[in-house]
């Protein structure tokens, strides 16, 4: 079994067309200074017939600047430059029909934000809730943007990078892939119920157990892949689908918005649905009243 | 519950969830959405024998601020610390939504909606973020109630108000970050790591969890102003917390958007140069910061009042 945890810039190889990957590079656009964010690799590379974005973590790189930031952390850096990647990128098609626009590729590894006292001081919240907004921004605007999860897909950090993507995909649990907000261990501390409990519980319940087989079934990833050669076919057919979705108007399909129906359809978030049913006719009879 | 008028001069930081959400808006206009009446719970809790509470520890609901639509969202930190989880994330993405559908929904029937008319969104805060006993279910819903605020942007005015105690933190801390205008006490905190996860992660010398001062400097009110994180320092009570907002929704969407700190390419170069600065400051403490927004004696606005600081403290520019 090949493990990708920790190789994401393998993964780029073996996803992207042989040799396309130019990192630092979208658009008409470099990045000034490469040695910022050296935790993210941003980039431009060839996907079937089309330019694609590339935003991955690498795992090996350390920021010597600021010491949190190891195997993978998304730092205050690192969340800039990636936001920036996005940017770079609704700028460079920006003349280009909402159809026409490039794809999004996110390879998802990453364990977490920087958690240091200096990020703090600086406002972490908003290095990585800038990324997120931009990626918004970008799906919005048509470009198709697919997460691959490929090893970590941790708490906050997948929050950032990752579910704000059109459609999320993940490398099956054979693979070892983690996707989680924290370990059963620390659900187990919090909730004081023992493990074997838990475990019991996650039959039936995946709202809180660990891995992409829960995440699933909560619409939280649109598909697991069994290879790690089938991650390409697999990208290029959801980048086409995307495609179709938006061109139809479907948008409400995609995202996180598009994910909350995939949940209920799954069976794994059933409230939701009724919450938000509630609201809107409680709504609806208090602006009848109040409104018009 | 109190009257209008003696939520008013109630402390901010003191109050529950719906008392900041019935007196955040003019009297008497605050309609709930899926209250306690509506017996809406966590179905998740139960199963790992823990106790529910009826809105699932958010209050979300519809008031008005003169003629303007106030769609409120109100975190209760006394229930499981504020957290999100299926039920209360999906109240508080739903709120966002209904503000943006309204917007809509009135500009196609008068495009030229006065501004007075305008929805906005107000959101207190009081998280840790994600609720563990259900933590897919709210990471999810963190992400939609992003989307949501983007959706926003430019359209429908987002409010932030930070002054409870529990502060505002994790995924919420982003969200927080997201918003078009934040307005904090100097007792509330807005960050993303929590001060316990900091000294677990960085050691006791570096950052003492237990040492309350040095936690408020980091992610309190008065940093986040200095710093430029939060637009507006209110007093610790309702009225001023209104006060703030309406001031605020009296400004036309153009220039509420001139408020944030993130949101495009230009927003983010200025972040960048702030990151800069961190590096080149490597600051031990946030009174560094201070010192060198060119306040020369920085411990002094620690214990000033809030009149005080706000005649003498100087903000840093990027």
């Amino acid at each position: 079994m090949e493990i990708m945890m920790g190789q994401g810039r393998l993964a780029i190889e073996k996803i992207v067309d042989p040799e396309s990957f130019k990192e630092n590079t979208i658009g008409e656009s470099s990045f000034e200074d490469n040695e910022v964010g050296p935790g993210a690799v941003v980039g431009t590379a060839q996907i079937g017939d089309q330019d694609c974005t590339i935003i991955a973590s690498d795992a090996m790189a350390m920021n010597e600047r600021f010491p949190v930031v190891y195997a993978g952390i998304i730092g205050l850096e690192e969340g800039y430059k990636m936001a920036m990647a996005v940017y770079k990128t609704i700028e460079a098609d920006k003349e280009k029909k909402g159809t026409e626009k490039r794809p999004i590729l996110l390879i998802v590894d990453t364990p977490g934000n920087g958690p240091g006292k200096q990020e703090e001081i600086f406002g972490m919240n908003k290095s990585t809730g800038a990324y997120q907004l931009a990626l918004a921004e970008a799906r919005k605007a048509g470009h198709p943007i697919v997460a691959m999860v490929i090893g970590r897909a941790i708490s906050g950090a997948f929050l950032c990078h990752g579910l704000q993507a059109d459609r999320i995909l993940s490398l099956s649990s054979k693979f070892e892939t983690m996707i989680h907000v924290m370990p059963l261990t620390s659900v187990s501390v919090i909730t004081k119920l023992d493990i074997e409990r838990l475990e019991e519980l996650s039959k039936t319940n995946p709202v809180f157990a660990a891995g992409p087989d829960f995440f699933y079934q909560l619409g939280g990833v649109e598909e697991l892949v069994e290879e790690v050669d089938g991650m390409r076919s697999c990208i290029l057919k959801h980048i086409a689908e995307i495609r179709e979705m938006k061109a139809a108007g479907e948008e409400a399909r995609l995202g996180p918005w598009g994910r909350g129906a995939l949940g209920e359809q799954r069976g794994g978030r059933m409230i939701r649905g009724k919450v938000m049913a509630m609201m809107d006719k409680q709504f609806f009879a208090f602006a009848e009243q109040n409104l018009y | 519950m109190a009257k209008w008028t003696e939520l008013q001069d109630k402390s901010f930081l003191e109050a529950t969830a719906r008392e900041r959400a019935v007196g955040i808006v003019d009297e008497g206009t605050f309609t709930e959405f899926c209250g306690p009446f509506d017996k809406i719970y966590s179905p998740h809790l139960p199963l790992m024998g823990e106790a529910i509470e009826y809105d699932d520890g958010l209050v979300a609901g519809v008031g008005k601020i003169g003629k303007k639509p106030i769609f409120v969202i109100s975190q209760e930190g006394r229930f499981i610390g504020g957290s999100i989880g299926e039920v209360s994330g999906a109240k508080m993405v739903k709120t966002i939504q209904l503000a943006s559908d309204l917007y809509e929904e009135m500009v196609s029937e008068k495009p030229d909606l006065p501004e007075e008319m305008r929805p906005a969104v107000v959101i207190s805060f009081e998280t840790g973020g994600v609720r563990l006993h259900e933590a897919n279910a709210g990471l999810l819903a963190h992400a939609e109630v992003m989307d949501q605020i983007q959706n926003c942007r430019g359209r429908v005015p987002i409010i932030s108000l930070i002054g409870s105690r529990v502060g505002c933190f994790g995924g919420m801390g982003f969200v927080a970050a997201a918003t078009d205008v934040i307005i904090m006490s100097q007792f509330g905190r807005l960050g993303l790591t929590g001060p316990e996860v900091i000294e677990q992660e960085m050691g006791k010398d570096e950052f003492d969890a237990s040492d309350r001062a040095l936690v408020y400097r980091t992610t309190g009110g008065k940093h986040k102003y200095i710093i430029g994180d939060c637009n507006y320092l209110a007093a610790d009570s309702i009225r001023s917390f209104r006060e703030t907002t309406t001031a605020v929704l009296q400004k036309p969407m153009e220039e509420i958007e001139t408020f944030r700190r993130i949101g495009s390419m230009e927003k983010i170069k200025e972040q960048i140069e702030l990151v800069k600065l961190s590096v080149s400051l490597k600051p031990k403490d946030s009174m560094d910061v201070w010192a060198h927004a060119g306040n020369e004696n920085p411990e002094s606005l620690i214990n000033m009042t809030l009149d005080e600081f706000l005649a003498q403290a100087k903000r840093l520019k990027a």
